[in-house]
């Protein structure tokens, strides 16, 4: 039986700000973008949430539950090395982590003797240092599944410790709410809903076959997290593929020359990105358009540098595709993988 | 059309013809095999359009000639599983084919022989022929290292070389390279370079045993022909340039060693399990009187083992993917091999000691 920890920092942006300006620790507090440039909330405390507001919800809507709202912009320099910080607190514990952004990340912590190989004492001690190092509360969720330990880490928050043992994986599961499993959103839980199914005790009582014809594959993935059965591996690798930029314009480009005049700003923000990650090698670029109708479209073609020509090329005839007003412009690069790149080769491009 | 003939007699041929036909077809007639009966012969002719078999069998009995061209896997599965020593009736039937055996009774559609394409035999320019034997010893030693579905589609066949008194065969995937040459009783003036597409070569190889009975060959401007006494194989060619591999060919490694063919497989294969698994990377460590290979994965797991050799030279550390080594020391077959090293970034020759006709160039990873 594996051992997997799940820990989440307690609305991350919002801490750190509140950690770095106590002044703004009671009142309601959201970081994102303003709402005269369309943005939307990307972390809140507590007070805020008080009122309704919450992440990814539009900065527009959030002002309107709550006025007196302090909105700040993100400060991603600043959460990264409070971020860095912390998984490397992880670190200590294990090498397996998978972080999954700047403020999650799976632990598989079943060769861990430390702390006589209790998940739960490993737990108590990531959010005591965490907190002593950081000044940030984390909630962390144990569990013998990477399903489980995201749910049992979002159970009580903030400061969580939740612990689902293997003997009681199954009590748990039973009483869960459908909506509790990763990827059941409102679409899929009012469908399981008009099927009857609530809980995952009801899911439980329907065949794979059924939920195959209904769900596609994710029916199988429903089948299996009904019944607790999750074996996807805390991976230590996750590739990043590409890099990009992009940018939703508060009022929407009219045409393909205001569209043209905005891209050397995404190029600019897309060449500080591309130095961040150490000048990856690329293997291709990309222009991306969504256009005040909301269509998207995405036009690619082979490149190895983010060549500004190679992007208005590409704008122009991704602009073509729908010919009207663009509220949405992005541009990006797709990257070598990395080990692939370590094939040497016998023949240059040229041959 | 209404003949008989022996399970036995239809089914090596028929075997060899349906391997040839696609599992996926644009044309449904492709699908099909067509069955041609004259006289005291009966010939079967698959093709994907790129490649054609034609098998010949010998009937017991021939009551009325004729062609036609039926489902080829259909037709297979049901000789196949008929028991043994079967006489097999096969006759047109309106329209519809009817294959008899003992007791069972089959119905086969049909599509019109009109329908059924062949290659173009365009203006055979030369002819020549070699031992079997040799061909298939060229491609074996060979054919691992073509490429597959590359973009420079030049790659996805072999080079098939043919001078005076010399033929030779090239393949490359732009990671590693083969050559293989030998000496032949032929003269062609001046050298023919063709590029056989794989699926060619893989049916090639298939119809040729070690003997040293001949196969001859016909070049053409666009297709290779080869014929032994049964079958008669066509291939298109591949239309491109084939890169230059005496220019890949690293000379000055001074870092030599021989070792143990089948033990040093053995060493890399344990080793590769705690590879990377997609990218199979192993660190070769060469040192004096040694060489250590090591492996780690994603997962932290690591793999070390150690062969003594003869070396005294200086120190080397250099990265492989362990399925292009292991891919050589299968194709060779003396029971010593002889690596050849200059640096971690420059390409390795593996060969016999000595050098035999085969030559292995493989590039190096970055580890």
């Amino acid at each position: 039986m594996r051992k997997i920890l799940h820990a989440d920092c307690d609305c991350f942006y919002a801490a750190v700000e509140m950690r770095d300006d106590p002044r703004l620790r009671d009142i309601p507090l959201a970081i994102g973008g303003s709402a005269e440039h369309r943005g939307v909330i990307a972390t809140c405390n507590y007070p805020a949430r008080a009122y309704g507001v919450h992440s990814a919800m539009p900065t527009a809507h959030a002002l309107r539950l709550c006025p007196e709202l302090t909105l700040l912009p993100a400060d991603f320099a600043r959460y990264r090395a409070v971020s860095e910080r912390i998984q490397a607190i992880f670190h200590e514990l294990t090498p397996l982590v998978e972080p999954l952004s700047l403020d999650e990340a799976f632990l598989d912590v079943s060769a861990v003797t430390r702390f006589k190989g209790s998940a739960t004492w490993m737990a108590s001690w990531l959010k005591e240092e965490a907190h002593k190092r950081t000044g940030i509360t984390i909630s962390v969720g144990a569990a013998p599944s990477k399903f489980l330990a995201k749910i049992a880490s979002d159970w009580d928050k903030p400061d969580g410790l939740q612990v689902i043992t293997p003997d009681n994986v199954d009590a748990f599961i039973l009483a869960l709410p459908v909506t509790k499993l990763h990827g059941v959103g409102p679409a899929t839980a009012t469908k399981l809903a008009a099927m009857g199914i609530v809980s995952c005790a009801h899911l439980r009582q329907w065949p794979m076959k059924a939920l195959l014809e209904r769900f596609g594959k994710f029916g199988q993935r429903l089948y299996e997290l009904a019944r607790g059965i999750d074996e996807r591996p805390v991976r230590v690798e996750r590739e990043r593929k590409s890099v990009s930029a992009e940018n939703t314009f508060h009022r929407d480009l009219p045409g393909l020359a205001a569209c043209h005049a905005e891209l050397p700003t995404l190029i600019e923000r897309l060449s500080q990105r591309l130095e961040r990650h150490g000048n990856p090698p690329i293997k291709g670029v990309f222009v991306k358009v969504r256009f005040n109708d909301f269509t998207l479209t995405t036009l690619e073609g082979p490149g190895h540098q983010a060549e500004p020509n190679r992007f208005h090329t590409l704008l122009d005839e991704a602009w073509a595709r729908g010919s009207r007003p663009v509220r949405l412009l992005g541009v990006g690069v797709r990257l070598v993988s990395v080990d692939a790149s370590q094939q040497l080769t016998l023949f240059d491009d040229a041959t | 059309m209404k003949f008989s003939i022996s399970r036995e007699a239809l089914l090596r041929p028929l075997t060899l013809v349906a391997g040839v036909v696609e599992r996926r077809q644009t044309l449904p007639v492709l699908s099909n095999v067509l069955i041609e009966v004259q006289d005291t012969q009966l010939s079967l002719t698959g093709t994907d359009l790129e490649v054609e078999l034609i098998g010949r069998a010998e009937p017991s009995q021939v009551d009325e000639p004729g062609s036609a061209t039926v489902p080829a896997r259909k037709l297979m599965d049901i000789c196949k599983s008929l028991p043994e020593q079967s006489e097999i009736t096969f006759a047109l039937e309106d329209g519809r084919a009817v294959l008899r055996a003992g007791r069972s009774r089959f119905t086969l559609s049909t599509l019109p022989v009109a329908e059924f394409p062949n290659i173009e035999d365009g203006q055979g320019t030369q002819e020549l022929s070699l031992p079997r034997g040799t061909l298939k010893h060229l491609i074996d030693a060979t054919a691992f290292a073509m490429a597959q579905q590359d973009v420079r589609y030049y790659l996805n066949g072999m080079l098939l070389e043919l001078g005076r008194n010399l033929v030779r065969t090239v393949a490359t995937d732009g990671h590693r390279l083969a050559v293989c040459s030998r000496s032949a009783d032929i003269d062609i003036e001046p050298a023919q370079k063709l590029i056989v597409p794989r699926k060619g070569v893989l049916e090639l190889v298939r119809l040729l045993d070690g003997s040293d009975e001949l196969v001859g060959l016909t070049l053409g401007a666009n297709h290779l022909r080869a014929r032994t006494g049964e079958f008669t194989f066509t291939s298109k060619l591949v239309d491109g340039k084939f890169p230059d591999y005496e220019r890949v060919v690293p000379k000055g490694g001074d870092k030599v060693f021989i070792a143990e063919r089948a033990e040093l497989r053995q060493v890399l294969s344990r080793t590769s399990i705690l590879s990377n698994e997609k990218y199979r990377g192993v660190r070769l460590n060469l040192e004096e009187g040694n060489l250590r290979v090591m492996a780690n994965n994603p997962e932290q797991e690591e793999a070390e083992e150690n062969v003594s050799l003869d070396y005294s030279g200086d120190t080397l550390e250099i990265g492989f993917n362990v399925g292009y080594l292991i891919d050589v020391l299968g194709a060779l077959d003396e029971d010593r091999v002889q690596m050849t090293l200059s640096d971690s970034n420059s390409s390795a020759i593996m060969e016999e000691p000595g050098g035999g006709d085969a030559l292995y160039v493989v590039m190096p990873m970055r580890l």
